[in-house]
């Protein structure tokens, strides 16, 4: 049989998702259906003292209200799904139940709130002045597991109108090396403070929930980016059993982060239903999906490089200021000192950071995290230093990108492979860098060419997850999978690896998935382009597992030795002899009698727990696969992509238009070649919003989300990113993984956004605006030299 | 005003069933017997002119004529999602901004979020399933082209894509990548599968025309 | 009372089918009713829970107020006619192509084909404390949150503020001011016209409203004249993003011009002020100037004098300079 990986195969799931019968959670209707709707502070940080809900609940049609006391409450910083001391605006403080929607917001609309206002703070800097607001009560920063409050005493704070980022305690710190002395080697030093903004994820599903119980058992349909660990993470936060939930997510309308293990609103609905003994919907809007949806944490960060006059890196000094949101949950600067340091190798290194809460609603990884800050960031930098150095832009990046034996981060971690370098070079052929880079400062009418390159590593893969596989006496593998569906489309192709082993055609696989009483393996979570990687191995484990067995019945069944045998095209056969087998069909009846290991009732000793469940509910039904991924890996696997850009800055109004943007990767061996590309582009996409238009404001006197909608939070549009854009990748195979494939999720990201902020920087003729996005009236301030829209390190505004 | 051709919709206290009532009386189980809603201004000022109680429907939806009971400030977003069971009409946003709502009225393409139902009493409504031919269960070549192309990752947005790619290519067979992208513009893919969507919007654009 | 959007609160619905039934109701109701033409800013209020109407007067059944009418070079256009349907028409795309681009320039694709001028020209503005139902003095209240010292206010006005700094956002207002059209107003008594400039009020004159309607007028129709078909236009709306988006400055200038010289010049800018702002002066400066850059230059300039921009939109002042320039400019 050909091989499935490598081909362009449209998933199964794709004639559902065209036809509309593919069911998102707020798709799914329940005998007896109930609707909750949610109260959100209006106050960016409170203390509940009182809910009148009399007239509510008087309300004919009104079932019930769920508050912060019906809800486990964690230790500080956790966040409930309810909360009698809110700490963003928009953060829920209860949940009322009716017959219908209409009625509950009626209803909730007669409830009354006793609210005592508390101190907040938006701006981490302003919470570490001295005499600063707290976000919490407790504190502004974590240390140790520990709320405390951190002031920045006896620091100058004076600085911070000149655009340069004061630097005081921090909570995290590692270095490498001696910076001082690195930068004493240095010819050219820069030294920049920069803003990164905050971002809402905005998948386009909102993350509603369905659930009921029976039987004891709960059911839950939502949106979530990991199908088998949500269950893990439901069951802990509502603290019950693992066998007693069933997480029902076929599909997942997008998360990029947001909803890797579900989020804490999702617990309101099984709650609420287990109160009021009614299935419970609830429907999240976009209004409140802006508030609860998550979001990346901003940095105000400020980075000293020094290069020598050769372009290799002697010294780099980051330090970030991280806006942590109202309960943490980012934690990006660690990631972005940590990818820093692999991408650029610098001699020495010291990273330094502090996460500081804000009255803000909650972060979480949003795709790329701490990369993508970190490098429209620090991609313009280098631009920079290159221009100070009179050095090719890609040249510079060369001298400093890892090669074999690179090593990275606090640890000095190796790598299972690294072909940046590839990527550079098959990028610049592709994408022209020669010719495209004179075009740079080209003028035509009031507009100014400008072209970039982001590069862009992120981490790719986990392992040592489980695959289960069962073929049946109907002669098909069906392939169990415990990762997600919400678009890459891994939780299928990753089936592939298993498909290969067995040597059978697509046609002969059914894939298992979404629904947790199907019986799904222990799984990677769907995040941080884990699961090609993952998932690859496991199934390829899974594969060899059903594999071997097959060729025991064979050789059992027919006689010789079990490596006599082959499989091709859902049949078991001897070399040499192809006539003398037995189909796929057959052999699933034999295993199913045989017994044994061979259709389950005996299995591995080393799988987790979640697959022994799924395994043992499938047992007897046909020849079982099922194995954990113990193939070695020496080392942290990582996937890149080098993006390069074009753009016309438009003098007169300071309007960017992206006008050609290539990406290449270098994520190993490619599995579905036009998802790749749809990852690559897609991805790239995303972060020129990031670089360019996606915002997030607040009036700093009431503490108030402004940018509260789609419109106003501007992610891109068809119309904002060239209508043809070209892609390709490496195509090395991992040599630390048997499939050879890595993840691809996350770098994208910070490609196409450095890329994106590179090219504007040097239509600029080289300056940098100091922050993102990169608006039209920021940079027509810049060009007209006029008063800024924000001062330098202003913090949510746009 | 008895004679003015007024169509009133006027909203029964007593007998008023919710929207998502209907559904649930539909879906099953439900609850018991109606109960009075709050009673607005607007409830008083409705009764208080006389005309015709319009509030049952018949709206025509894939070709179907479907008799619905459909309040006044209803969206033809929740009649279709809530009462006609027809869920591949998605909310992204319910305000027409992302096009996930994106159905076909007379043809053209519209967000069902923003729209009420009573707007589209005597228009033909298309949602993505009725795009498929329920009789020979031939893809519309929409469908196909997005099929052929492996289009959209996460595909909330697709039903209202497709319908907007069904706009295009039905009333303007032949045309350009950037006449696809103006037209498309009115729907927001959070993946940002722009250029598969394009792609897959060519594609169409040839299956339709050697079809026609 | 706790707050909670995306619900509409209920209304009661007429669907009246002709102008003289909707008057009527109009007339009967007050401000107690809703005129709502496609209904997507009336849609955003209702889903907010801010305006909570007893009734709605959907016009969208009325026939007589559909379509473009071509008379001797002039168009008579229906207050419902869609965005869409003004954007092909071939007469209109014909005489006065800027008000085709205009359209052109609204949302998106389905708003377009549910949109119509009439709402168009007539839509509230978005300034974002407004929408988010903030008691301020636009909306009733004793304050201006946009105009606070620490507000966040970019997209705010730089011309005309009064109290309120919020912005129009119509893009089809400054094509049909250029163009000299008059709105057809009708109430149950009489029809009257008025000049497109004024059809539009800033909050000096009316905080709460946009246009000159009162609760029991109806725009029925826009008559654009004959007199500037043909003429040199130039339309441009600088937005955030490619889709959808709000203008942050726009400008549209109709000019007729012979030998060299500007003879006669209607230059409009909205996003700058409450109402599309019809810059007189520019228009007597550049009446009677050669054309080309240094003409271009002094009218931008000029555009500008006495704005005052608020903290965070400085950048409007010279985004105005430079479209007003690029209009000038465009005469040939």
């Amino acid at each position: 049989m050909a091989k499935l990986i490598g081909t362009d195969i449209a998933s199964p799931d794709l004639l559902a998702k065209i036809t509309g019968r593919a069911k998102y959670a707020e798709d799914f209707r329940v005998d007896g259906m109930v609707f909750a709707k949610l109260l959100l502070s209006p106050m960016p940080h409170a203390r509940v003292r009182g809910i009148d809900a009399a007239r509510a609940l008087a309300m004919p049609g009104v079932l019930g209200i769920l508050t912060a006391d019906d809800v486990p409450q964690l230790e500080a910083p956790g966040e409930a799904c309810l909360t009698n001391e809110p700490r963003y605006e928009g953060e829920p403080i209860l949940a009322l139940a009716a017959v219908d929607e209409e009625t509950a917001a009626a209803a909730i609309e007669l409830i009354r709130l006793d609210l005592e206002p508390l101190p907040f703070a938006l701006d981490p800097l302003e919470s570490l002045r001295p005499g600063g607001p707290d976000a919490w009560t407790e504190g502004n920063v974590l240390v140790e597991g520990e709320m405390k409050s951190l002031k920045w005493d006896g620091v100058d704070f004076s600085s911070v109108a000149q655009g340069q980022l004061p630097m005081g305690e921090v909570t995290t710190e590692w270095a490498l090396g001696d910076v001082d002395a690195g930068f004493a080697q240095a010819d050219v030093v820069v030294d920049e403070t920069m803003v990164h903004q905050t971002q809402t994820h905005h998948p386009l599903e909102p993350r509603s929930t369905l659930a009921y119980w029976r039987n004891g058992k709960l059911f839950a349909h939502v949106s979530v980016q990991s199908t088998a660990r949500m269950r893990a993470s439901l069951a802990g936060a509502l603290d019950l059993d693992i066998a007693d939930v069933v997480v029902v997510a076929e599909y997942c309308g997008g998360g990029f982060g947001s909803k890797i293990t579900g989020s804490p609103i999702m617990h309101v609905a099984p709650l609420f239903s287990k109160k009021i003994g009614r299935p419970v919907m609830l429907r999240i809007t976009r209004y409140e999906e802006t508030y609860v949806g998550r979001s990346r944490p901003g940095f105000q960060m400020r980075a000293k490089v020094g290069f020598r006059s050769d372009g290799r890196i002697t010294a780099m000094d980051l330090f970030i200021v991280e806006d942590h949101g109202s309960y943490g949950g980012g934690g990006d600067n660690g990631t972005a000192g940590v990818l820093a340091h692999l991408m650029y190798q610098p001699e020495n290194i010291r990273v330094r950071g502090v996460p500081v809460f804000t009255n803000t609603p909650p972060r979480a990884a949003q795709r790329g995290p701490g990369g993508v800050q970190m490098l429209t960031i620090l991609e313009p930098l280098m631009d920079k230093a290159a221009r100070e150095l009179r050095m090719d832009r890609l040249e510079l990046r060369r001298v400093n990108a890892p090669r074999e034996g690179a090593t990275f981060g606090p640890r000095e971690t190796p790598l299972t492979s690294v072909h940046v370098h590839e990527a550079m070079d098959m990028g610049e052929k592709l994408f022209d860098w020669q010719e495209k880079k004179t075009w740079s400062g080209r003028r035509n009418g009031s507009k100014v060419t400008g072209v970039g390159i982001g590069v862009s590593p992120y981490t790719a893969g986990s392992v040592g997850y489980d695959g289960l596989l069962v073929i049946r006496p109907d002669g098909l593998v069906h392939i169990h999978q415990g990762v997600g569906n919400l678009g890459t489309h891994s939780v299928m192709d990753t089936a592939r690896a298993a498909a290969d082993v067995l040597n059978v055609g697509w046609d002969q696989v059914v894939i298992e998935w979404g629904d947790t009483s199907r019986g799904l393996p222990w799984s990677a979570s769907q995040g941080g382009s884990q699961t090609t990687h993952a998932h690859t191995r496991a199934n390829h484990a899974a594969g060899l597992d059903a594999k071997r067995k097959i060729q025991d019945i064979a050789a059992r069944t027919l006689g010789g030795s079990p490596q006599s045998y082959d499989v091709a095209g859902g049949r078991v056969f001897q070399r040499g002899n192809p006539g003398r087998g037995m189909s796929f069909a057959q052999v699933a009846e034999r295993a199913v009698a045989l017994g044994g290991e061979y259709d389950g009732h005996t299995l591995p000793e080393d799988i987790h727990a979640m697959t022994i469940e799924s395994a043992t509910a499938l047992v007897g039904q046909g020849l079982m696969g099922v194995a954990k991924d113990n193939f070695g890996r020496s080392g942290a696997t990582y996937s890149w992509v080098v993006g390069f850009a074009v753009v016309e800055v438009d003098t007169e109004t300071g309007h960017v238009e992206i006008k050609e943007y290539t990406g290449v990767a270098d994520c190993g061996t490619v599995l579905h070649p036009r998802s790749l590309g749809a990852q690559i582009l897609g991805g790239s996409i995303q972060g020129m919003g990031v670089a360019m238009s996606q915002r997030w404001v607040y009036d700093p006197k009431w503490g108030a989300a402004l940018a509260k909608r789609l419109y106003s939070a501007r992610p891109p549009s068809i119309l904002d990113v060239p209508m043809d854009m070209t892609w390709a990748a490496v195509e090395i195979p991992d040599p630390d993984t048997p499939v050879g494939a890595k993840g691809i999720g996350e770098p994208p990201l910070g490609a196409g956004g450095a890329a994106i902020a590179c090219a504007v920087a040097d239509a600029l003729g080289g300056r940098l605006v100091g922050r993102t996005p990169l608006t039209p009236d920021v940079i027509l301030a810049e060009l007209e030299g006029s008063k800024r829209p924000w001062r330098p390190l202003d913090v949510h505004v746009g | 005003m008895d004679e003015a051709k007024v169509t009133e919709v006027l909203e029964d206290a007593l007998s008023r069933r919710t929207f998502i009532k209907g559904v649930i009386a539909a879906g099953a189980t439900a609850s018991s017997a109606g109960y009075l809603f709050r009673s607005t201004g607007g409830l008083a000022a409705a009764t208080a002119v006389q005309g015709t109680a319009e509030r049952l429907l018949t709206l025509t939806v894939n070709g179907q004529q479907r008799r619905v009971d459909v309040l006044p400030h209803e969206t033809l977003a929740m009649t279709l999602r809530y009462k006609l069971g027809l869920t591949g009409t998605k909310l992204g946003c319910d305000r027409g901004e992302c096009g996930a709502c994106t159905v076909l009225v007379d043809g053209a393409n519209h967000y069902a979020c923003s729209m009420l139902t009573h707007q589209v009493r005597g228009r033909a409504v298309t949602t993505i399933e009725g795009l498929q031919n329920p009789d020979t269960e031939a893809l519309h070549p929409v469908q196909q082209a997005v099929l052929d192309e492996g289009g959209f990752q996460c595909a909330f947005c697709a039903p209202g894509f497709i319908m907007s790619m069904t706009a295009l290519v039905e009333s303007t067979p032949d045309f350009t990548r950037e006449q696809a992208a103006h037209a498309l513009s009115g729907n927001l893919c959070r993946c940002a599968d722009y250029q598969k969507i394009l792609n897959c919007a060519m594609r169409a654009g040839e299956l339709a025309r050697a079809r026609a | 009372m706790a707050t909670i959007r995306d619900m509409i609160p209920a209304f009661g619905l007429f669907q009246p089918t002709s102008v003289e039934d909707a008057l009527e109701l109009v007339n009967d109701h007050g401000r107690k009713a809703w005129v709502l033409a496609g209904g997507l800013d009336s849609m955003d209020w209702f889903k907010d829970r801010i305006k909570r109407p007893e009734v709605v007067i959907d016009l969208g059944a009325i026939d007589e107020l559909r379509g473009v009418r071509e008379t001797g070079g002039a168009l008579d256009i229906g207050a419902l006619t869609t965005l869409t349907a003004l954007e092909r028409h071939d007469a209109v795309q014909k005489l006065f192509p800027m008000l085709a681009e205009a359209a052109r320039h609204v949302a998106t694709p389905q708003i377009r084909n549910q949109g119509t001028l009439g709402g168009n020209l007539s839509q509230d503005t978005r300034c974002w404390y407004y929408r988010s139902g903030w008691p301020c003095y636009r909306a009733g209240g004793n304050t201006c949150y946009a105009s606070a010292p620490q507000a966040m206010n970019r997209e705010h006005c730089i011309l005309g503020a009064s109290r309120c700094v919020a912005v129009n956002p119509s893009d089809t207002a400054p094509a049909l001011i250029a163009l000299d059209a008059k709105m057809v107003i009708r109430d149950r008594r009489r029809t009257r016209t008025v000049d497109a400039e004024d059809y539009f009020v800033g909050p000096a004159i009316d905080i709460t409203r946009m246009t000159v309607l009162k609760a029991n007028d109806l725009l029925t129709s826009v008559h654009v004249p004959s007199a500037w078909a043909g003429a040199q236009t130039y339309y441009e709306k600088v937005r955030d993003r490619g889709s959808w988006d709000f203008s942050l400055v726009t400008v549209a200038g109709a000019f007729w011009a012979s030998g060299g010289r500007i003879e006669q010049a209607r230059i409009v800018v909205n996003g700058v002020a409450a109402y599309p702002v019809r810059l007189h002066e520019v228009e007597r400066a550049v009446i009677g100037a050669a054309v080309g850059e240094e003409t271009a230059r002094a009218a931008g300039d000029l555009a500008v004098q006495g704005a005052k921009p608020l903290r965070h939109n400085e950048y409007k002042v010279a985004l105005m300079r430079n479209l007003v320039r690029r209009a000038v400019r465009s005469v040939a």
